[in-house]
């Protein structure tokens, strides 16, 4: 396993596209957060009636504990960019044709796919530090009267990295089936911005919420809207519960599901030609 | 003497083509094993399943008497089909890939490979600023890392300069002196003829002959002939005992026969005595380009 890990290194260590999409991540995780943060200060700053039904509806999202599941929320939506990185990987290795030449030169079929699992851990590894930085950083600057709190709902750094590591899987399938770099990011920034998105909220309504075991919303929904969104009447209060409630059930798909994408890849890379 | 590479009834076909029809084959140890073929005869298709990258449909190949595995694959030097390097890398960091991999040599053996193939000057250039001739000497060197006892080339002096190949061919030499096993595809007959000690030839996915290349070449004795008047000399010959065939050339005329049952001096005296005085009598060995031409034309 060093062995892989070192070989993945050497490849992505003098990678551009590697270093650009941490300086992305490093400018659009605290960017948002403190976007979001700054509309939050504006609504509940002055004196009106307004700001003060803001405060209380909203509390304050960034504060301790809420900052672990409302930054996670907000990151989320930025998968696209590390979804970019792990199909270059994947599809570099194609137009380079050196996925025969790791073969060639002494790696198994299974090691070759084992190496660029190791490449997603990472940078879903990446990602979740940043996000648990962001979300700890917030925290402290928003309301340091409640660090004393940072211990509570720290399952969202799990769950942020559960989420994260399963739709890069997906990515990382569609490049390895795909094989052809522009196609497969053309796919999958239309099917996850556009086609699931409108499916889902069809299916929420007309479907009996089939929509939920659509591949990208299986992991969308372990982590469901910030907790304010419950303070905004009967309606939302319900909707919220239920999402939570059913962040194990997702948990456990997210989880079935890429491990079936996992074992499609070994399991097409030992048989086919390459 | 051991046997390096064996492959027993090799079947491969894409859909309705079939690339290679019961192939088998062995290469011993320290030979000089060309591959010949026309385009599209298999070659690369038997090299490719031999080093894992296409899965025979049928049949079994053994790399030092052992089913070939990542293991064995690690203590082969290979080139196949095209360099196959990361482009944003320099030349020392691909081989640096390719050394983490196979296992083979240490921080020196990357210069030394490099200096092998001329590119030590250039080892920090990115491998996109290669020439075609250049990304192909990376190629060789990433095959010598190392210092493997096997290499496998398949058409290695691709895209190379007249020097550049006479290079590769004194690298082959070399090689093939201190005892390495050298397996070469190529389209280059010459190049086989000067190199190799071993030729198998290929058609339409079939293995049409193997073997040694004195053995392969030398199934027919050839005499060239050549008198003042050619057309009585063809005459007198036609009558030859023992002959196979006879052929008319512009200056000259061929006499065929059985591999050792060529006798010039029997020839010169037949001639003499049926009233034709030779002017030239040489005895030639067939050229692997006659052959192959013999071999793979319809």
């Amino acid at each position: 396993m060093r062995s892989l890990l070192k070989v993945e290194w050497l490849k992505i260590k003098k990678y551009p596209a590697f270093w650009w999409m941490l300086l992305i991540v490093t400018f659009t995780y605290p960017g948002t957060t403190l976007l979001s943060y700054y509309a939050y200060t504006k609504s509940i700053r002055g004196k009106e009636m307004t700001n003060t039904i803001a405060k209380m509806l909203l509390g304050n999202p960034f504060a301790f504990p809420e900052t672990w599941h409302s930054v996670a929320y907000l990151s989320s939506f930025f998968i696209l960019i590390p979804s970019l990185l792990v199909i270059m990987l994947v599809t570099n290795e194609y137009m380079f044709k050196t996925q025969r030449q790791n073969i060639i030169d002494g790696w198994s079929r299974a090691q070759f796919v084992t190496s660029k699992l190791a490449d997603v851990i990472i940078i879903s590894l990446v990602c979740t530090i940043m996000y648990t930085a962001v979300a700890a950083g917030i925290g402290i600057y928003s309301d340091p009267d409640n660090i004393g709190r940072w211990m509570e709902q720290l399952q969202f750094i799990p769950l942020f990295f559960l989420q994260t590591f399963a739709q890069l899987s997906l990515a990382f399938l569609l490049g390895f089936l795909i094989k052809k770099a522009f196609i497969a990011l053309g796919i999958f920034l239309f099917y996850n911005l556009i086609v699931e998105n409108i499916a889902v909220g069809y299916a929420k309504f007309n479907l009996k919420d089939i929509g939920k075991f659509l591949p990208f919303e299986i992991s969308d929904r372990i982590i469901p809207m910030p907790a304010f969104m419950n303070r905004f009447g009967k309606e939302m209060k319900e909707a919220y519960e239920k999402a939570i409630d059913a962040i194990p059930e997702h948990v456990l798909y997210t989880f079935l599901l890429t491990i079936a994408v996992w074992a499609l890849c070994y399991y097409l890379h030992k048989r086919r030609d390459l | 003497m051991q046997t390096v590479l064996s492959l027993n009834n090799v079947s491969k076909s894409y859909g309705s083509i079939q690339a290679l029809k019961n192939v088998s084959f062995k290469v011993p140890e320290g030979a000089v094993f060309g591959l010949l073929g026309p385009n599209g005869s298999g070659k690369t298709t038997m090299l490719s399943i031999i080093l894992d990258i296409l899965k025979a449909d049928a049949g079994s190949f053994e790399w030092f008497n052992q089913p070939g595995s990542p293991a064995t694959r690690k203590k082969i030097g290979s080139l196949l089909e095209t360099p196959n390097f990361y482009h944003y890398l320099s030349a020392v960091d691909n081989l640096k890939i390719t050394q983490a991999i196979n296992g083979r040599g240490n921080n020196e053996s990357i210069d030394q490979a490099l200096g092998q193939v001329k590119l030590l000057e250039r080892k920090k250039s990115k491998f996109s600023s290669f020439s075609l001739g250049m990304k192909q000497r990376l190629a060789i060197g990433a095959a010598l890392l190392g210092n493997p006892d096997v290499l496998l080339f398949d058409e290695p002096t691709n895209g190379l300069d007249p020097v550049g190949i006479a290079e590769i061919r004194t690298l082959i030499k070399e090689l093939s002196k201190q005892g390495k096993t050298i397996i070469m595809a190529s389209h280059l007959l010459d190049e086989v003829e000067k190199v190799c000690t071993h030729v198998a030839i290929m058609k339409r996915g079939v293995l049409i002959t193997a073997g040694p290349v004195e053995e392969v070449l030398a199934q027919e004795d050839i005499i060239e002939v050549a008198a003042q008047d050619l057309k009585a000399l063809q005459l007198v010959l036609t009558n030859f005992p023992g002959i196979s065939s006879i052929k008319h050339n512009e200056h000259s005329v061929s006499v065929f026969f059985p591999a050792g049952a060529a006798q010039p001096e029997a020839i010169n005296q037949y001639c003499f005595n049926h009233g034709v005085v030779i002017n030239q009598l040489i005895p030639r060995k067939k050229s692997l380009e006659t052959k192959f031409f013999e071999l793979t034309n319809d």
